[in-house]
């Protein structure tokens, strides 16, 4: 597990993983946005064969960070899941029995479109807008809060924000990242079938950049970090074959995974960008 | 059969003369192979006979064959397939047939289909095919896709393919290989298949990859022949089948001969001194253009880039009122109705101008068409001779075309241009190898009509050229994946494509995957369009979505020669009202930047030369001292040439060159370096085009960086590529041949950092092409939306997840052998590796590296770590 970065906002300790999504230490709650569970099994229905290992990477993933940080409930900003019921989603269910004492709070997102008895059944508490818990409250979307004078600090997702950093030399990068304005903050996507959209923060505001542990996703200049499939027949099988790439490579995490370079979950590092 | 004595022939050629006309021989010839059931190419430009080259052959057959009855016949059904990339083109060539049909008063058909037919005419095929139908590569397999489509193509005796040369080398000739192997599998009987071509480098070849292993009556047909195709399977001819082995070598080529001559001429700055060296559209000769339209009927004046020709339109239109009614544009984003008028008036003789991009490139010959203008590079010679060659069309009349240049450097094209025609030197067009995408597309195709065998499949497969090395071993992946998805959690999964029945054959049954395959049958991804309507209603054309996306309501821009307010996105249409405004913003297309053609290249290198032998005030006191430059000088000089007049007029430019810098010879490779307040260039000119220079440039920043941490973004055009760093670039006379050295190059190109991003590029049209992609049903927004993804999202999880994955390997494959063009990249090193490297550190911007420090177009690169590049770059935002 990477370590996490701390944060405050209004007197709580925050602790933001590269894992895509913060721990609340006061509260011992895991927030997380945009998880969207079921995607590939929805795309992969409609015939659209996209390898269905990013799911379980995810919920592998939520599962480490779990054991590391044993919340005692996930606070889910929205879209937990893609779209309507399927397969992947009896996986879900089996992977949330494994823990019945972990509350579950989903505040609905546009995706979030299943029956209310499917989350009771899954043992997920649902809030329509907005859920407040202390100094903090928590919502879907922020274009969607109507601003009022004595607000707590607003946590939401719904963008899946990134950050474009632009140099000398025309250069320019671009990672998902954690937004804290004044008000609220945007949290990144958690799934990692999902993209970012490049925000443009305010001078203002803090945002810290998740880096990948030697490029990766995110990467205008996808710095060889993977090195070249292998091409055509030539050594077809050999997993091993990723290249040295013109990056200069050091691993950041401890586990190296069976892929060579990438840890089972790939996390880098959290950057603070301003 | 002795084609001149047989009923048919000469019930041709009494026809013939009563139109007062006589075969040609190249004609005669094609008839001849008809008759005799042969396959092959027909070698003649367009506007020469070579639709009746084909067309006439069948109709003596057909009359052969019915000698009696051959005018009263009716209901034959399907004879001739006549495949043409244009939809535009079969209305023409529909005509023509017709024309003759009724001359003849016979009772055949023609049908067209193509995108734009209507479903009643589709149905009236589905119950009476014509005798001819002419048809898209796209249609084809639409044809395919339908049940029971061996029997519509059982009759059929001749295949024909229009534009040959322009489908070989896409993914469209891809999709012909593929359609002409499995109509060439279910049919009985012989079929002969004719290319049609103009001249390219490589005919020999094109005309082995459209009938390779596909030649008629040859073994291996596969099973619908029958239980004995088994036995013939391991190559040897079966007995009884006629001798007429499938090879390489079979096939016939037939020429036209028909060479007109052409003229070039280029429209020359009055003062080189004042004519942009960057950046411009070559308006500023607009002036000159004025006389050529009002002394010829009608005059093409073709233009590069679809923004471009806006301009141009709206420019003439300023500069010349007067011209308002009688030019008109025409490029691929203005709504079919109007092009389609464009190209009527064309016919018509009605228009004076016509401002087009590369959509007039192909098709019918426009008879009116006196003069052609080229602004801007043509990138190659084919391309040039072929818009040249669209004008002039009476027998006897000169060809003209006028070269006009959008900046001073460009004017040497036009001397090279010239030579290289002079020299007969024509590009080839590469064909396409292992497209797994269009494969999978196809097999789809044939899964939602009556499904497939894959024994049946994969041996037709071996025959076409583009799939002959696919191994088992690949085959089974791609059978995993249309059917499995590739790799899945088992029991969660619930992916559903191509299904196995219980008798072996791949069918698809979900009528919701079926439709939406067929439609996405196709292989031409464009960007993400949007319609433009008027807010109270009429269609103007397909916009960027990126260009509409940085509009605000109330802004300004022109299509398709109107200015356009913009007024709201809805329902994917960007709705417009006409604008009074003077200034309005001209949209940019992405389209496809055609590179410099090698042969263009080499020719550049060669007059750059002259030119520099031209500007040298004594060439022996600056040679260097035994160097082999020396050597190539003094025998330049015995053998002096009349110098173009296009370098004579660039001469102070040159001169201003070898002041500033340095003007190389043709053995030499100029490298700049210059320091500037962006930070510091170094500018390399091989004259390779776009493409290899892109791929050299990221070889080099990684071989730089193998010694000295360092980021770079870098810039292309076809002359040359520049690199850009915030920090010095370590090169010098010490480590520049090692820098250029062809020495593991393959290696060094797949560790260069810039890989990745050029296959996610590259991705884009395979993810769409392979079925990844989905662009929705119309009306079901909300299901459609949660289907949506980016093929650049797609990239990363296959690349992280399912790296070996078929589609992405082919991404890096295409990277390797279309965008980085290897071989050339190779031949060019070699070429620098024989001859000099010179390096310049000039004080101030030089002629040479004008047009790239313009250029917008970059890349990123680094090979930094990356937590260290972050923050410097965020050092330096402080």
């Amino acid at each position: 597990m990477q370590p996490a970065f701390p944060h405050r906002i209004r007197g709580q300790q925050l602790w933001l993983s590269p894992h895509r999504c913060l721990f609340w230490e006061e509260e011992r709650s895991l927030i997380l946005s945009d998880l969207h569970f079921g995607k590939t099994g929805h795309f992969r229905k409609a015939g659209i064969a996209v390898p269905q290992s990013v799911y379980r990477e995810d919920l592998l993933r939520l599962l480490s960070l779990i054991q590391y940080f044993q919340p005692r409930q996930l606070l889910v900003v929205g879209d937990l899941f893609h779209s309507r019921e399927n397969k992947e989603l009896d996986l879900f269910r089996r992977w949330r029995d494994d823990f019945p004492d972990l509350a579950i709070r989903l505040i609905l997102g546009n995706h979030d479109i299943l029956h209310e008895g499917w989350y009771e059944a899954a043992g997920i508490t649902v809030s329509q807008q907005v859920l407040r818990m202390g100094e903090f409250a928590f919502i879907h979307d922020i274009t969607e809060w109507a601003p009022s004078p004595e607000a707590p600090y607003f946590f939401s997702g719904h963008l899946h924000p990134g950050i474009r950093i632009r140099g000398m030399g025309k250069q320019s990068l671009q990672f998902p990242c954690f937004y804290f304005g004044g008000q609220y903050a945007v949290l990144p996507a958690f799934g990692k079938f999902t993209g970012t959209v490049s925000i443009d923060p305010p001078p203002d505001s803090n945002v810290f950049a998740i880096l990948p542990p030697s490029g990766g996703e995110g990467f205008r200049s996808g710095a060889g970090e993977r090195g070249w499939p292998v091409r055509g027949r030539q050594h077809a099988g050999s997993d091993q074959q990723a290249g040295p790439g013109g990056v200069n490579r050091e691993e950041h995490g401890t586990s190296h995974g069976k892929r060579g370079n990438r840890g089972p979950f790939g996390a880098g590092s959290i950057f603070q960008i301003q | 059969m002795e084609l001149k004595e047989t009923i048919g022939y000469r019930v041709i050629r009494e026809w013939m003369e009563t139109q007062r006309r006589q075969p040609f021989a190249f004609q005669e010839e094609t008839w001849q192979h008809i008759l005799d059931g042969e396959s092959g190419l027909v070698n003649a430009p367009t506007g020469c006979g070579k639709t009746f080259s084909v067309f006439l052959g069948v109709l003596i057959d057909f009359i052969n064959r019915h000698p009696d009855d051959y005018q009263t016949r009716d209901k034959n059904t399907l004879q001739l397939l006549w495949v043409s990339p244009l939809r535009a083109l079969a209305k023409d060539i529909g005509r023509a047939m017709e024309e003759v049909i009724v001359g003849l008063g016979m009772r055949w058909q023609v049908g067209s289909r193509n995108g734009d037919t209507e479903m009643s005419e589709r149905q009236k095929q589905k119950r009476r095919m014509p005798e001819v139908l002419i048809i898209t590569p796209e249609s084809l397999h639409l044809l395919l896709a339908q049940k029971g489509y061996a029997e519509v193509f059982a009759p059929l005796k001749v295949i024909a393919v229009d534009e040959w040369h322009e489908l070989l080398g896409s993914k469209r000739g891809v999709q012909v290989e593929l359609a002409l192997s499995r109509i060439m599998g279910v049919k009985k009987g012989g079929c002969s298949i004719i290319g049609i071509s103009a001249t390219i480098g490589n005919l020999e070849q094109a005309k082995e990859v459209l009938i390779v292993g596909r030649a008629p009556k040859t073994e291996g047909r596969g099973r619908s022949d029958g239980g004995q195709a088994d036995a013939a399977d391991s190559g040897g001819t079966t007995a009884g089948a006629p001798t007429r082995e499938a090879s390489a070598t079979e096939g016939f080529i037939v020429r036209a001969m028909l060479d007109k001559p052409i003229h070039v001429e280029s429209i020359l700055p009055d003062e080189i001194e004042k004519y942009p060296w960057a950046g411009h559209l070559g308006l500023k000769l607009i002036h000159k253009v004025i006389p050529i339209l009002e002394k010829s009927r009608t005059t093409l004046i073709f233009i590069n880039t679809r923004g471009m020709s806006e301009t141009w339109y709206q420019s003439l239109l300023n500069v010349s009122p007067d011209l308002a009614g009688v030019i008109a544009l025409h490029h691929g984003s203005i709504d079919m109705a109007l092009r389609n008028w464009v190209e009527e008036a064309l016919h018509d003789g009605k228009l004076k101008a016509v401002v087009c991009t590369a959509s007039l490139d192909l098709g019918v010959d426009f008879r009116p068409v006196e003069r052609v203008i080229q602004v801007g590079s043509p990138k190659g010679v084919a391309r040039f001779l072929q818009r040249a060659g669209r004008s002039g069309h009476q027998p006897g009349q000169v060809s003209t075309i006028y070269f006009l240049p959008t900046h001073s450097l460009e004017l040497v094209e036009a001397a090279a241009l010239k030579a290289a025609m002079h020299e007969g030197l024509i590009e080839s067009r590469e064909p396409m190898l292992l497209c797994y995408d269009v494969l999978i597309q196809y097999l789809g195709t044939l899964a939602i009509s009556d499904g497939f065998y894959p024994e049946d499949i994969f041996r037709e497969l071996q025959h076409t050229y583009c799939y002959s090395e696919m191994t088992r071993d690949e085959w089974r992946e791609i059978l995993h994946f249309i059917t499995e998805g590739g790799s899945a959690l088992q029991q969660y999964d619930e992916f559903r494509k191509v299904e196995v029945m219980a008798d072996g054959l791949y069918k698809i049954n979900s009528r919701r995957v079926a439709m939406r395959h067929r439609m996405h049958i196709g292989t031409i991804v464009s960007d993400a369009m949007l319609k433009v309507r008027f807010t109270s209603g009429g269609y103007v054309g397909m916009i960027e979505e990126y260009f509409i996306s940085r509009l605000e309501p109330g802004d300004v821009f022109t299509l398709a020669g109107r200015n356009l307010e913009f007024v709201m996105i809805k329902d994917m249409t960007a709705l417009v009202r006409k604008s009074t405004a003077k200034k309005a913003r001209v949209p940019s297309w992405n389209g496809g930047r055609m590179p410099l053609s090698a042969n263009l290249g080499m020719m550049l290198r060669r007059k750059l030369d002259e030119a520099s032998e031209m500007v040298a005030p004594s060439p022996r006191a600056l040679a260097p001292e035994g160097g082999g430059a020396g050597a190539d000088r003094s025998r330049a000089q015995e053998s002096p040439v009349e110098t173009d007049i296009e370098l004579r007029v660039l001469r102070p430019l040159f001169e201003l060159q070898a002041a500033l810098s340095y003007m190389p010879r043709e053995n030499e490779l100029l490298i700049e370096q210059i320091e500037t307040k962006d930070g510091w260039h170094l500018f390399v000119y091989p004259f390779e085009g776009r493409l290899v220079h892109e791929a050299m440039a990221a070889l080099l920043a990684y071989r730089i960086s193998r010694t000295t941490p360092i980021s770079f973004s870098f810039a292309m055009n076809d002359y040359g590529f520049e690199l850009l760093s915030d920090q010095p670039i370590p090169v010098d006379d010490t480590n520049v041949y090692e820098l250029f050295s062809p020495e593991d190059l393959t290696a060094d190109i797949q560790r260069s950092v810039n890989s990745a991003e050029m296959a996610r590029r590259k991705f884009r049209d395979i993810a769409v092409i392979g079925g990844l992609i989905f662009q929705g049903f119309p009306g079901e927004h909300t299901k459609a939306r949660h289907l949506q993804s980016s093929a650049s999202l797609l990239f990363n999880v296959f690349s992280e997840y399912d790296p070996h994955n078929l589609l992405i390997r082919q991404a890096y494959n295409e990277v390797m052998d279309q965008q980085m063009e290897e071989r050339r990249l190779r031949n060019m090193l070699e070429r620098i590796r024989q001859g000099k490297i010179v390096l310049r550190w000039p004080s101030k911007l030089t002629p040479f590296c004008f047009p790239l420090k313009v250029d917008s177009m970059r890349e990123d690169l680094s090979s930094e770590k990356l937590e260290d590049r972050v923050r410097r770059m965020q050092a330096q935002l402080r």
